[in-house]
């Protein structure tokens, strides 16, 4: 296994993980392996996924988003109030959605490579202005528009099936290929890479910082509207706090999939593989009908013994 | 030797120096004095009149949990962590205060002890996580915010219970701020910790953890007591929020982690850790109070408060890294 | 019977992942006596003295204190065994005052068992005093003093706990010539009190000044122990091999245009000057540490800019405001800390190398894996780098080899100036050869190179000219017959209104 590096085995631990939970679910609950259960899993694990995504890069430059669940409940109510539920609305309702996440995330890597703000304050003051501004411009959810559905079009992206596969996972897999290839495979992922492990030798090797943060935090808030977007086709309306459980899921998401969260190493992979993870544990949790605080406390538990078991810091 | 040819900074004067190494919790003072000041303008346009003893009373009383829990995180902030899980332990001493205290106020003292010493307990699984796990806080105290929050759930299902009427007027005495005993004790507390060798060995590891370890500091048992000081603390501003409440609810103390945070934030502590002072906490948690106070009063639109939050806490840590930065020059 | 040694090391081994960076090390040192390691970057010293100091366990062998077995227990215990050591790496915390660091670990306590904070300053002032330093201010925050101070900080903080066994890694590698003799002057005071004293350093004069034994140090283990050793002896078993001659002949550049000009550049601590740099030219940059050269090679580079000032490039106006506007303009800078301004440690050699040019290997912002492999391996090879393959983590490197790797890297950026700040510092001798042997190469090739070094020897033979630096301004020029190392040491103490070295 020398051949592979601390990524690539941290990545393959969080499939595993996957598997093993899978396999425990179908031990507990038999029938949990059946392919309609383990599609549904899958495409709920995409949303965690897309969220991670964002999340995955500005935690690789040491950095963090807790704008997430704002920004993307934010998107979902742009967008079923601008299309008002219409197709018709639906492509000037995504560029609004998925623009406004972006500029939001663009003002988070402002905040954090200009001004210096500690990420964790700036994107937690972001996420308070984006919560007022949402309530307050809708009325505390009450305006006429509030409760308009997603365009169907979109409605129909998070429930329908090419060639038996929802397009959901596809997204997801298009998602992951455009994700790790810009990671793996280009000049942007190897900054990403070289600023997340010494900021200042990065400076000093000619890389552009402040533009490269700006980008990768307009990244973050793009993937945490796109989050949304998919969540009120999924569940047809917008509601308020749909956002709040994506937080620190994909905190959790990101660090089950070996990243590491000082930044500098680990891939989307892993992060993808975390996100399943997570998802096929709740839902193994849902099966075997436990009360709301023993989901509460393995949730915590298991993830303790996952970071435990391959997540420790090689100081 | 004789004054070598190195050009070293200019010996600067003691004012300088004190101003330079404080300023974080200069600064929080200086908002301080003015979300005070803003405050008694607000609430004198608001009602005709300056606030008197209720309000101060009542200030105080709603700060008081914040307060602590603030405390808290700051030491662990201070070892250049942080605790996600402050919301989980506030839960936890919250419901247990209300299931356990019972009738009287011996009782209620009495379990008010364990309770603090379940806090220290999950301060202690925390430590030791990060400690010896050697996990990272962000990561292990995210977990265990889960972990405590579904004890506390287990712990009150719903909302109810019951706390005596003498530990609330013990605790957050509505007649008179006497609150601030409790939060001048801290104070004390902090005072005698920060000239301990715990409190210089918190300090060094913050600054630099691997020059800690070399000089011979014991970093596991230092971040091990920061973690189950914090976990203490946490379990505290709980029994507050209930006396607070004169009820329980496992889910009211969730808000404490992000406000703690902020609240550390104002106060002038650097989450890059190793410098600032838990007074500047105390300062930051009167501070993040005093704002929903004045933002209550201007009858601005409530929905709208989180945004103004959003913004101030913005604008108060720009404001602040300007000032600093062009004090900084000067010297 | 003799007494047992104060300190010893029988067979010590100690590896890291598969470096095997000590096998079987052996060391004695007698009490109120000065031992001296030389060795190689990589030879194993810092991890002996790690080891000795209580910081690393080894794991074969023992540590014998007094002729007794010492036991684990770290640095604290090492503590109590009489031992105070001043590691490599500065342990000084930067947020913390000058005071409160020199105190850490025997703070004063007031009646209330408290420790008496308000006290520290002036309890640190007079402790500095008492060893004779009075011009590093106790209230100063250790990250705001120069390196130089911060050493003596270290050092000092070790003398006042009275060691039995002092431990001192490169204790002397910031410090100039004054403080040297300082330190050497308590060196003996300490001799004399009957404590030990072990020390490492690259400076050949500096060793056989002070040390009473000399052990060297190859490969991870000890070759020999003398009283006294000459150099090209001493090189020859550090490196396994002969030496030529120290420094490469120094061809004379023909006279060409300026390459680069300066005028009224100005920056933090230094005063408006003027430069001008020349292709094939070997400008040296002279004068003891802290007085303004860092400013100068970093201005050029951008990071920070120069306050004010024009700068010329083949006598256009140029603006360099960030390091990408200096790479553009074909300005390549190597600085000091390969570490913490350098490289990324666990990123491979290659992406090390390659990291300011991917541009030219990409298409679409897709780096083209077989041109990359390409440069990486031929910069490999140019410079000798030794490495099993280029995918290895940079941070499994030696010393030298990072340095190369460094050097590789802004080579590739095909700069015609390179500005070199202080690259042979904590590079082992054999490697220091081989970057002396490039930098010539590379005048020869018409590089027009800036060079800053804290060793006078280096510039006088090294470079063309050199520049010396005095509190921000430049005081004098000196070339051919006048260009000694003596002269530089002088140039850059003049006017120096201090007494004679107090080596008390």
């Amino acid at each position: 296994m020398k051949r592979f590096s601390i990524d690539s085995r941290r990545a393959l631990y969080a499939f595993a993980a996957a598997v093993s939970l899978f396999v425990i679910g179908e031990l507990v609950h038999p029938g949990f392996l059946g392919l309609a259960s383990v599609e549904s899993i899958l495409v709920i694990a995409s949303f965690v996924g897309l969220v991670a995504a964002g999340q995955c890069f500005v935690i690789l430059i040491g950095g963090i988003d807790l704008s997430v669940p704002w920004v993307l409940n934010a998107a979902a109510i742009v967008l079923t109030t601008t299309s008002l539920g219409r197709n018709a609305g639906a492509p000037e309702a995504l560029a609004a959605a998925l623009g406004m996440g972006a500029l939001v995330g663009a003002a988070n890597g402002i905040g954090v490579a200009w001004f210096g703000i500690p990420a964790v304050v700036m994107t937690l003051a972001m996420n308070g202005i984006i919560e007022g501004l949402t309530l307050g411009l809708s009325g505390g959810f009450t305006c006429g528009a509030c409760s308009s559905y997603a365009p169907p079009l979109i409605q129909g992206l998070a429930h329908d099936a090419f060639l038996g596969v929802p397009d959901a996972l596809w997204l997801w897999l298009v998602v992951t290929v455009l994700v790790s290839g810009a990671l793996g495979l280009t000049r942007f992922g190897r900054a990403t890479y070289a600023l997340g492990n010494n900021p200042r030798a990065a400076v000093l090797a000619g890389i552009n910082v402040g533009r490269l943060t700006v980008a990768l935090y307009a990244a973050s808030g793009f993937f945490a509207a796109l989050t949304g977007v998919m969540l009120v086709g999924f569940g047809g309306q917008a509601s308020l706090g749909m956002g709040d459980p994506y937080l620190f899921t994909s905190i959790a998401a990101v660090v089950i999939g070996g990243v590491n969260i000082l930044g500098g190493r680990g891939n989307y992979l892993g992060v993808a593989a975390g996100a399943v993870s997570l998802t096929v544990l709740v839902s193994v949790l849902l099966a075997l009908n436990v009360p709301d605080y023993v989901r509460s406390i393995a949730y915590g538990v298991v993830i303790l013994v996952l970071l435990l078991a391959y997540g420790r810091d090689q100081n | 030797m004789p004054p070598d040819n190195s050009a070293s900074l200019p010996r600067g004067g003691r004012l300088n120096h004190a101003i330079a190494q404080n300023i974080g919790l200069i600064l929080a003072g200086a908002i301080l004095l003015l979300a005070v000041f803003g405050f008694i303008l607000i609430y004198g346009i608001a009602q005709q009149r300056l606030p008197g003893n209720f309000e101060l009373t009542s200030t105080v009383n709603s700060a008081t949990p914040l307060v602590f829990a603030a405390v808290g995180q700051s030491f662990v902030i201070l070892t250049k962590g942080i605790d996600l899980s402050v919301g989980g332990v506030v839960d936890l001493a919250n419901a247990m205060a209300a299931v356990t205290m019972g009738k009287s106020l011996g009782s209620a003292l009495a379990w008010s002890v364990v309770i603090l010493l379940v806090g220290a307990g999950c301060g202690l699984i925390n430590g030791l996580l990060v400690g010896l796990g050697r996990l990272q806080p962000i990561v292990v105290t995210l977990a265990t915010l889960s972990i405590f929050q579904g004890v506390a759930i287990r712990v009150l299902p719903q909302p109810g219970g019951a706390i005596p009427a003498g530990y609330t007027n013990l605790l957050v005495n509505p007649g008179a701020p006497y609150a601030l005993i409790f939060i001048g004790l801290l104070a004390l507390g902090w005072f005698a910790l920060r000239r301990s060798r715990i409190g210089v060995d918190l300090y060094a590891i913050g600054n630099d953890e691997a020059a800690a370890r070399a000089v011979g500091i014991n970093v596991l048992r230092t971040k091990i007591l920061a973690y189950m000081i914090d976990g203490t603390l946490a379990a505290a501003a709980g029994l507050f929020l209930a006396a607070s409440a004169t009820a329980g609810d496992a889910t009211s103390g969730n808000s404490y982690t992000l406000s703690s945070i902020v609240a550390v934030v104002l106060g002038g502590v650097s989450l890059f850790g190793g410098r600032g002072s838990a007074i500047g906490a105390i300062a930051g948690a009167f501070i993040t109070t005093l704002i929903v106070d004045i933002l209550f009063f201007s009858h601005v639109n409530p929905l709208y408060q989180s945004f103004y939050e959003g913004a101030f806490l913005l604008f108060a840590v720009v404001a602040g890294r300007v000032i600093g930065g062009a004090i900084g020059r000067r010297r | 019977m003799t007494p047992p040694p104060a300190i010893a090391a029988r067979s010590v081994s100690k590896s890291f992942g598969g470096v095997k960076a000590l096998i079987k090390a052996s060391i004695a040192v007698a009490p109120g006596s000065v031992h001296a390691l030389v060795g190689e970057n990589g030879a194993g010293k810092s991890t002996l003295i790690k080891i000795l100091g209580g910081r690393i366990a080894p794991d074969e062998g023992t540590v014998q204190i007094g002729g007794i077995e010492a036991g684990g227990g770290g640095v604290a215990m090492a503590r109590r065994h009489g031992i105070g050591t001043v590691f490599q790496e500065l342990t000084l915390l930067p947020f913390m005052t000058v005071a409160e660091n020199l105190t850490l670990g025997r703070e004063p306590r007031n009646r209330l068992g408290l420790i008496d904070r308000a006290g520290l300053p002036l309890i640190a002032e007079r402790q500095l005093a008492d060893l004779g330093i009075t011009h590093i201010d106790p209230r100063a925050l250790a990250g705001d003093i120069s390196l130089a101070e911060r050493q003596i900080v270290e050092i000092a903080r070790v003398i006042l706990a009275r060691p039995d066994i002092m431990l001192l890694d490169e204790p002397t590698s910031a410090l100039v010539e004054r403080e040297v003799a300082w330190l050497f002057g308590q060196i003996r005071r300490l001799r004399a009190g009957g404590t030990a004293i072990v020390f490492t350093s690259h400076r050949w004069g500096e060793i056989t000044t002070i040390a009473d034994e000399i052990t060297i140090f190859r490969n991870g283990t000890d070759v020999g122990t003398f009283t006294t050793i000459d150099e090209d002896a001493a090189i020859t078993l550090m490196t396994g091999r002969q030496l030529d001659a120290v420094f490469p002949v120094r061809a004379v550049p023909p006279v060409r245009a300026p390459i680069l000009a300066l005028r009224g550049a100005r920056a933090e601590g230094v005063e408006p000057f003027d430069l001008a740099i020349h292709p094939g030219e070997i400008l040296g940059i002279g004068g003891l540490a802290g007085h303004g050269h860092r400013a100068v090679f970093f201005g050029l580079f951008g990071a920070p800019r120069f306050m004010e000032g024009r700068i010329e490039i083949d006598g256009k106006a140029t603006t360099i405001a960030t390091p990408r506007d200096a790479i553009r303009a074909r300005i390549a800078l190597v600085p000091e800390d390969r570490k913490s301004e350098g490289l990324f440690l666990p990123l491979s050699v290659g992406a090390n190398i390659t990291l300011p040019i991917l541009r030219r290997l990409s298409r679409l912002g897709l780096i083209q894996p077989g041109p990359e492999r390409g440069l990486i391996d031929a910069t490999i090879a140019r410079l000798a780098i030794r490495t099993p393959d280029a995918a290895q983590p940079v941070g499994a490197l030696s010393g030298g080899n990072q340095q190369k790797v460094l050097l590789g890297r802004w080579l590739q950026t095909k700069p015609r100036v390179l500005l070199l700040y202080d690259v042979t510092r904590g590079v082992d001798i054999a490697t220091k050869h081989e970057i002396y042997d490039l930098i010539s190469r590379l005048a020869g090739e018409g590089y027009a190179i800036l060079f800053y070094s804290s060793d006078a020897e280096e510039l006088a033979h090294l470079c063309h000219r050199v520049r010396i630096m005095r509190r921000g301004r430049f005081v004098a020029e000196l070339a051919a017959d006048e260009l000694t190392a003596e002269a530089i040491v002088a140039a850059a103490m003049r006017e120096s209104s201090a007494a004679a070295p107090h080596a008390a």
